[in-house]
């Protein structure tokens, strides 16, 4: 038998090796981001596998939609649902157009759903808070007579959609969807993305995303941030087809009064900031959904959460409790690794009715 | 004559250490994060390397804000912006974390390595 000398097997050895490597990786030209700001938020467009010149392309015309849309659905601008919000406070009916007809009965639907936890009525209380505007930071709540007076003037969304095409309703009401319209406007980034032949990309506004296809040979990996760490993971899911993840906290606004931390999710059962859950993360194909949905299961609370991601149909949720603790569906179980150990086991799965 | 030489054993132990590095190298990531990438309205994007401790100040457009590199991590530590959720964002330290002043058009993202997560959801 001939024997190959040591040192020639290894060198053939390490060559193999240095290729094996090469091949797995992807070539840096694969993926294309790109970044703006819009909504108020920081919006990340990640394409891969398209041709660059192809994905900036289709990655600007996504930022165009976003400014587009920000300046349609803004309740505070001069677009199409400012100029309802100004007929609706002097007491005047508004047609909007058949996109935004459509969405608010969308919306109506959701809210419906949710048993009014998700409401895009509240938006004066909002604005009484001082939650409407990234650039506003409330020092202390406001006078509890003036909640009482703003939460006195909700009404049903479904009740301002009149069958004539008008949304017609008492003085003073004022409609922000801000708690959908993001989701919506990531869907309809994708849709775009897609009529554009791209097929992996993760649309990311502001933390809350849709992810299609896969990066390369390898599904996307997403982490959820950890509630009271805003530089920690607190779990990560990989999503391998088409999905939205969807996180509410109430570390996103907030200000402390008095040693009480106050954020900008309102119960609109009381006019104050939700009890009892510092976040939920909701995983869905429909953002628009996941947006409200994340929305209206931290108002919710840890009693209910489970029975009001039925009604909406959500059955992959991750709640992180005020103090810690996880609860999850069993959806989520097998999808999640959580970071840390104690975390994990002390997870609780709760069974949707 | 023997089948395993003294030799053959070493290529078989450096053959499977390499074996083994190549696998550290797929799925352990390709290390640490390099960069503390900062950028601001019409200026070039600014890339502070995370192993030397710095101060930087960027001039945004409500003004300035102020940054800070040290012990690998790096952060805000003052905006001109109301809510100062930049500030509130904390050390940020793995490849893809970003942190931003919003009013004032100033982000900071730690870039380099391999990146842990395609995105954080919060």
């Amino acid at each position: 038998m001939k024997r190959v000398l040591p040192a020639a097997s290894l060198l053939v050895t390490a060559a193999c090796l240095a290729l094996l490597a090469g091949c797995g990786r992807p070539a840096a030209d694969e993926e294309t981001r790109h970044r703006f700001m819009a909504m108020g938020t920081l919006v990340d467009i990640t394409i891969f596998g398209a041709p660059p010149a192809t994905a900036e392309q289709a990655a600007r015309e996504v930022e165009a939609l976003f400014h587009a849309l920000h300046q349609a659905w803004n309740p505070w601008g001069d677009g199409e649902l400012g100029r309802l919000n100004e007929a609706l406070a002097r007491g005047q009916p508004a047609a909007p157009g058949e996109d935004l007809w459509q969405l608010l009965a969308e919306a109506a639907a959701l809210s419906e759903a949710s048993g009014g936890l998700f409401d895009p009525t509240l938006g004066p209380l909002v604005l009484l808070w001082g939650f409407a505007s990234e650039e506003d930071r409330p020092a202390a709540p406001p006078p509890a007579e003036e909640i009482a007076a703003r939460l006195s003037r909700r009404v049903a969304l479904a009740t301002l959609l009149k069958p004539d095409g008008r949304v017609a309703g008492p003085p003073g009401v004022q409609l922000d969807l801000g708690a959908f319209f993001k989701g919506v406007a990531v869907d309809r980034a994708i849709e775009l993305l897609r009529a554009r032949g791209i097929e992996h990309a993760i649309v990311n506004a502001g933390g809350d995303l849709r992810a299609i296809g896969q990066r390369g040979e390898r599904p996307w990996r997403v982490g959820i941030r950890a509630a009271r760490d805003p530089a920690g993971v607190a779990a990560a899911i990989e999503i391998a087809a088409d999905e939205a993840v969807f996180t509410s906290g109430d570390y996103e606004r907030h200000f402390e009064f008095e040693g009480r931390r106050y954020h900008h999710v309102l119960d609109p059962r009381n006019g104050y900031p939700s009890q009892g859950i510092a976040s939920v993360t909701v995983l869905h194909r429909d953002a628009g959904r996941a947006d409200a949905g994340a929305t209206a299961l931290m108002v919710a609370g840890p009693a209910d959460w489970p029975a009001v991601a039925a009604a909406l149909g959500l059955e992959t949720v991750l709640v992180i409790l005020e103090d810690g603790r996880a609860e999850l569906t069993g959806a989520m179980q097998p999808r999640l690794r959580f970071t840390d150990e104690a975390q994990a086991r002390a997870a609780r799965v709760r069974n949707l009715p | 004559m023997s089948l395993v030489r003294p030799g053959d054993a070493v290529v078989v132990t450096l053959a499977a250490l390499l074996v083994g590095a190549s696998w550290a190298a797929f799925w352990g990531g390709g290390g640490p994060a390099e960069f503390a990438a900062v950028s601001a309205p019409g200026q070039p994007l600014q890339q502070l390397p995370l192993g030397t401790d710095a101060v930087l100040e960027v001039r945004g457009r409500l003004g300035a804000s102020r940054l800070e590199v040290r012990d690998g991590r790096a952060r805000f530590t003052d905006s001109p912006c109301v809510g100062r959720l930049c500030v509130h964002a904390g050390w940020l330290s793995r490849s893809g974390q970003v942190a931003a002043c919003l009013p004032n058009g100033v982000v900071l993202e730690i870039t380099g390595g391999e990146r842990e997560f395609d995105a954080i959801s919060f």
